[in-house]
This record gives C-alpha cells, sequence and structure tokens, in this order.
C-alpha cells in the first residue's frame, strides 16, 4: 500500500516537473540533468583509424564544453558505440544509445552507408543526428532528412573543385575507375565522370570492390593491361591504403597518374611516398587552416598536445559538430529538436575554416573545399601527417549542389 | 574478358592460395598432432606482422622475416607449456574458447602497445618494382613470395617426412600413447610441433604485411580462410592443407574476375559442397601427414 503511494506520488511529481519543462522551465532541467550524445563511429574495421580520431577529438571537445559548464549548466556525456563500418550495427547502436542511454544527438560515423542508415532511424526516432565524415551526396541529397545535419564536403562538392586540375593535370584521355561499391563510392565516381566525361575523357572500365577488400590485385591487373592514362581510385580507410600500395607494386604508380577523390592524414601517412604527386581533396587540413584560423591553431594545438598527433579532417568535423550543436542548443535555450534545428538552419558561423553556414533545405554544411597535392615523406619535414600543399581552396557556395538539381525534400516533422 | 586477364587472375589466386597454405599448414599440423583446433592462429600471424614492422624499421626487412617467427615460435612455446597442455584432447568448445580468447588478449595488447590504426611496412627498392611473368608485368614482391612459400613449405614437408623428430611427430598423429610406450617424447614433439605451426602464421605475418597493411585485427582476416582451406583439404593433412589453400586462392580470384559480387561467398560455398560429398575433406583423415 505504501509503496503503490509512494509509485503514486512519484508519478504526480514526474509529470508536473515535465508539465514545468514544457512550458519553459529548461532551468528546471538544468539543475538535475545531463545532456547524453551518441557517438556513433567505427573503432574497427577498414575505416577505423577514421573513427578513432573522431573520437579523439569528440572527447576534447567534451571535456572543453564540460570545463567551460556543459551545455546550459548541463554537463554533457558520452556514450560510445562501434559501428564496424556496418549500417545495421550503426543503426543498433544509435538506437541503443536514444532508447537505454538517453541520447538526445547522435554523431559520428565514418562512412555514407551507415550514416544514410543512421540517418533513417534519427528521423523516426526524431533525434538529432549531426553526421561527420560521410562524402556521398545522398546523406544530404535524396537521402536528407529534417533530423540530419552533414558539415562534411560530399562528392558533388570535391569533382566541382576538382574540375580545373583535373582536366588540367589530368587531362581527357582514358580513365581507369576502382570504386568502392556502396553509395559513397558509386557517388564519388559518377560525379567525377560527370565532370570530366563532357570534357572528352573516357571511362575505360569502373571495377567495383566490396568494402573492405584486401587484396586489389585482379583490378590493378586489369589497370595494368588497360595501360589507362588515369587510375582513379575511389576508396577510402584501409582500402585506399591497401589499394595504392598495391598500385605501386604494380607499377602503376609510375606509369598512370593516379588519383584519390577524397582523403585523410591517415591514409596518406599509410601510403608515404605513394601518395607522392597524387591530388585529393578534402574539408580540412590542419597545416592550412592552422596558419590563417586562430581557433584552428587553438584546436589543433589543444589535439595534438592532448593526443601526440594532429587532428585528421574528419577529426576537425566532429570537434565543430559538437560545438555547433552545443551553440544551437544555447540560441534555442532548450534541447527539443525541432528548436535546435530552427536554430541551426540557415545559420552562419566562422569556427575553424572560413565563414560557413548551414544550408536551410537540404541540412548540408556550405563550406570550403581543398584541392591538394600530395608531397613526398622526405617534404613533410618528420610529420608523416603534413602530406600535402594546397593548390586551391574553392568557396563551398560555388561547387554545391544547386537547390534546382538536388533530390532533397526536407520533411515538416 | 582476355586470355591475358585469366593469366592475371590465375597467378594472383596463386599467390592468395600460397599465402593461405603457409598458415593452414600449421593449422593442420597443430590439429594433427595436438588434436587442438587452434583460433589464436591468426593472432600468432598479427604478432608476427606487429614484430617484423618493428624490426624492419629498425634494422631492415631480411632480419624482420627471421625475427617475426622466432619470437612467435618462443611466444607459443610459453603459450604450450603455460595454459594449452592442460587443453589436450578436451572437448573442441574449450579449447575454442581457450583459443579465442588467447587472440582476443593479443589483439587488444598488440591495441595498447601499436595504437588501433593502420600500419604499413615499407619494401626495400628493389624488391618494390614489377617483372615480367607469362606476359604480364607482376609485382616483383609477389614472385619473391610465392617461391618462398614454395621453399618454406617444402622445407616443412622434408622435417616431417625425413627427420626422426618427424617419425614421432608422424606416429603421434596415429596414437599418442604408443609412442609414449615406445619411449618417444610426445610432449616435446608436441611442442615443437606447436611452435613449428604457429611460427609459418609469423612468418607469413611479415611476409604478407607489406603486400596487405597491418592492424590488430589482421589475423582474424586471414582465420576463417584459413580454417575453410583446412576444411576443404581435410583437417590434419598436410597436402590437404596444400590442395585446399590454391583451391580457396583460386576459386577467389577466378570469380573476382567473373562474377565479383559472389567472390566472398564462393569459398564457403566450396566448404559446404565438399562436406556434403566428402565430410572427411578432400584428402582427409587416412593419410593425415604421411603424404
Amino acid at each position: 500500500m505504501n509503496k503503490q503511494l509512494s509509485r503514486g506520488r512519484f508519478l504526480a511529481a514526474s509529470a508536473a516537473a515535465g508539465a514545468l519543462a514544457v512550458n519553459g522551465f529548461p532551468q528546471v532541467m538544468a539543475a538535475t540533468k545531463e545532456i547524453v550524445v551518441g557517438l556513433d563511429l567505427p573503432q574497427s574495421g577498414p575505416y577505423s583509424d577514421q573513427g578513432q580520431d573522431q573520437l579523439r577529438a569528440y572527447n576534447l571537445a567534451i571535456d572543453e564544453i564540460n570545463k567551460g559548464g556543459g551545455i546550459m549548466g548541463m554537463p554533457v556525456r558520452a556514450t560510445v558505440g562501434d559501428d564496424q563500418t556496418k549500417a545495421d550495427v550503426a543503426v543498433d547502436n544509435a538506437r541503443r544509445m536514444i532508447e537505454r542511454d538517453g541520447a538526445v544527438m547522435i554523431t559520428g560515423g565514418s562512412s555514407t552507408g551507415t550514416a544514410v542508415a543512421v540517418s533513417g532511424l534519427c528521423q523516426q526516432m526524431k533525434t538529432i543526428f549531426m553526421a561527420t565524415l560521410t562524402h556521398g551526396d545522398e546523406t544530404t541529397d535524396g537521402a536528407c532528412h529534417k533530423h540530419t545535419f552533414r558539415r562534411y564536403n560530399n562528392a558533388h562538392m570535391s569533382a566541382r573543385a576538382m574540375a580545373t586540375t583535373l582536366t588540367k593535370k589530368y587531362g581527357t584521355g582514358n580513365w581507369f575507375y576502382i570504386t568502392a561499391d556502396y553509395t559513397w563510392g558509386h557517388s564519388v565516381t559518377d560525379n567525377i565522370i560527370s565532370v570530366i566525361e563532357p570534357k572528352g575523357a573516357k571511362t575505360v572500365n569502373n571495377v567495383l570492390l566490396k568494402l573492405g577488400t584486401t587484396d586489389f590485385s585482379q583490378a590493378l591487373g586489369q589497370a595494368q593491361s588497360a595501360k589507362p592514362d588515369v587510375l582513379c581510385i575511389t576508396e577510402f580507410g584501409k582500402d585506399m591504403v591497401n589499394c595504392l600500395n598495391q598500385a605501386a607494386q604494380f607499377g602503376l604508380t609510375k606509369s598512370t597518374k593516379i588519383l584519390v577523390p577524397l582523403a585523410d592524414e591517415y591514409m596518406a601517412k599509410g601510403t608515404g611516398d605513394n601518395f607522392d604527386n597524387v591530388v585529393c581533396t578534402a574539408p580540412f587540413y590542419y597545416k592550412y587552416y592552422a596558419a590563417k584560423n586562430a581557433a584552428a591553431k587553438k584546436f589543433v594545438d589543444a589535439f595534438t598536445a592532448k593526443y601526440g598527433t594532429p587532428p585528421s579532417n574528419g577529426a576537425e568535423c566532429a570537434y565543430t559538430n559538437m560545438y555547433q550543436y552545443k551553440g544551437a542548443v544555447e540560441r534555442a535555450g532548450s534541447i527539443n529538436p525541432d528548436a535546435v534545428i530552427a536554430k541551426l538552419e540557415g545559420y552562419h558561423f566562422t569556427a575553424t575554416k572560413g565563414p560557413e553556414y548551414w544550408r536551410d533545405w537540404d541540412h548540408q554544411g556550405i563550406s570550403s573545399v581543398l584541392v591538394m597535392e600530395g608531397v613526398p615523406v622526405a617534404e613533410r619535414g618528420g610529420d608523416t601527417f603534413a602530406f600535402a600543399k594546397v593548390l586551391e581552396e574553392h568557396n563551398g557556395e560555388t561547387v554545391a549542389i544547386p537547390q534546382a538539381d538536388s533530390k532533397c525534400k526536407i520533411e515538416s516533422a | 574478358m582476355t586470355a591475358a586477364s585469366f593469366v592475371q587472375a590465375g597467378l594472383n589466386g596463386l599467390i592468395l592460395g600460397l599465402i593461405y597454405v603457409a598458415i593452414a599448414i600449421g593449422l593442420t599440423i597443430i590439429f594433427g598432432m595436438l588434436r587442438l583446433v587452434n583460433f589464436a592462429h591468426g593472432a600468432f600471424y598479427a604478432i608476427g606482422a606487429y614484430v617484423g614492422l618493428v624490426v624492419a624499421q629498425q634494422y631492415g626487412f631480411g632480419y624482420a622475416l627471421l625475427a617475426g617467427p622466432l619470437v612467435v615460435a618462443l611466444f607459443a612455446v610459453f603459450l604450450d607449456r603455460a595454459v594449452l597442455r592442460f587443453f589436450y584432447g578436451k572437448e573442441p568448445t574449450a579449447q575454442i574458447l581457450l583459443t579465442f580468447g588467447i587472440a582476443i588478449i593479443v589483439e587488444e595488447t598488440l591495441r595498447l602497445r601499436f595504437g588501433g590504426t593502420t600500419q604499413q611496412y615499407s619494401l626495400p627498392q628493389w624488391l618494390n618494382g614489377s617483372l615480367a611473368v607469362a606476359g604480364l608485368q607482376y609485382p616483383a614482391y609477389r614472385i619473391f613470395l610465392a617461391l618462398g612459400i614454395v621453399a618454406v613449405v617444402a622445407l616443412v614437408w622434408l622435417f616431417i617426412s625425413r627427420t626422426n623428430y618427424g617419425l614421432i611427430v608422424r606416429a603421434g598423429v596415429r596414437d599418442r600413447t604408443m609412442v609414449q610406450l615406445l619411449g618417444g617424447n610426445i610432449h616435446q614433439a608436441s611442442t615443437l610441433i606447436f611452435a613449428l605451426g604457429a611460427a609459418l602464421a609469423g612468418l607469413v605475418g611479415v611476409a604478407a604485411s607489406p603486400i596487405y597493411s597491418i592492424d590488430p585485427q589482421t589475423g582474424f582476416n586471414f582465420l576463417i580462410p584459413s580454417f575453410v582451406v583446412v576444411v576443404i583439404g581435410g583437417l590434419g593433412s598436410f597436402w590437404g592443407a596444400v590442395a585446399g589453400g590454391i583451391i580457396v586462392g583460386e576459386l577467389s580470384a577466378l570469380t573476382t574476375l567473373i562474377y565479383p559480387g559472389a567472390a566472398e561467398v564462393i569459398i564457403y560455398v566450396a566448404m559446404a559442397i565438399v562436406l556434403l560429398v566428402r565430410p572427411q575433406g578432400l584428402l582427409g583423415e587416412s593419410e593425415i601427414i604421411r603424404g
């Protein structure tokens, strides 16, 4: 009887507290609550280097935020899941984080395959998803959702940013593609082809290989006998490292111009001198932006001091995503997803790059795209991550998918 | 699809197959002699790869090829004396749980020591080029790797079939008790075979790493196909492992050429067919390590 009563009283009290919260007293929650964020990223599998570096950046950002008083006085707590670069695992993680751990925002990830799947779930569960390293167009194009924001450049942007370099340096001869056989790979290769074929380039072959391929000898053998002018390696993470290093053993780095549409510091480190003279794009490069932007320098220095290596471009995106969420919650005065979304849409800011903003109609972050060219290890000054020189910095606005061409229709709820 | 691309695929398959052979021979002789289902075999590959990495950076690739298998062999002796000998002849479930646990401990230890990120060997320049083989330009290193594996497999075979120690091993596979009654030191032979099998995995760990980058999980990538090889060839059969390895390598490579979507699954299909038609494996049981 006693138990019954206390349970009843508890329910009444909770209802009252809930009503207060809904009626606009977020400080009532603030006294008692914490903000749980779900870090859903690969710690194993082919893209684990990238996932682990994101985790470092999230931990750094969360430490800083908590030292500064949290978000609206509420401490941030992370719940972490290894998505293994598999869509189903990523979705299971996100569901667990939301349902069991009470995560109010999911972030992280290193694959468009996982990003699109998690995005769908977060839409269903009305939870904000700050996608991190996802570069396939779909995330903010055909598969865009109201609750998903993606700041990282996409394939469309990379291909347009590289257009001049591609025709000048790589030319319009015969192109051979090795492509990761999932959403991202298709998106990148399609975009490159759509840029370079109208100029007269010919696609001699596009070999599709599943994510996690370790032996590229078959595709590389075909590339070797096709004698193309350009070998475009649309692979990422360890897969790209294996592919490019094996291409070198096949003599292809000497006989053919190599293009890697998207790269990061870990891939450049893993391929060493084989990355010399290879062109790639990236949304961030710590050496470049630390020299240009004081906030970038502060981030890069803090990251390097804490972990001993500079941040990769995915880590930078993770770090900024965390702060973007914090800012939006504070502007909204609430963790209510609709309120937070409204404060992100169309929001202009300068973080660790130049001026950038969130597009309101597809939730793509519009920020600059770097076109870079690899340098040999001897020219990296003892820092294996210092892998490239920046050829061009493009304004994101000029290379992003225009609304007229986009397949994105954001839901109303 | 040209004739050249089939030659290319055949060559790729042969080399991949030989890598599987060298790993699977270790698995199969350990099973034959110790009756131990060794899920830690992939961990031996990984230890070899990491030891080789450290030694290669300090002293060069040649020394790595010696140090990798040596360290793995010593580790295997320790493991055998300290833990595994209590599990000889026990039910396979206990062995699998134990060796799988060891594999996880090794993986996490490597992660603690070296970090989770991908590491890369760099080859000496003279090995980094390509050679003309069968009308194709083929990576020189893969050719040397293949020849090296053939030589090592031949040496292991000579050891088992021509030495007194090999005699104890072959007899031990037949009947452990009888060998002991006749005064043969079966425990020593078991430890030796375990170390030898492990060292082979460690050697491949060093030798294959310039092709495949390494990380703490590397060993697992080779463990499963190697078990498929052993099952196809016949558990405990030396030449079965050789035949199974080549078959699995060629099947993967040719399927990658003809229908890449099935390349992953084809080896399991082959294993299922072998298990249905000839459950003891192609060269199984009746001729364990006899040849």
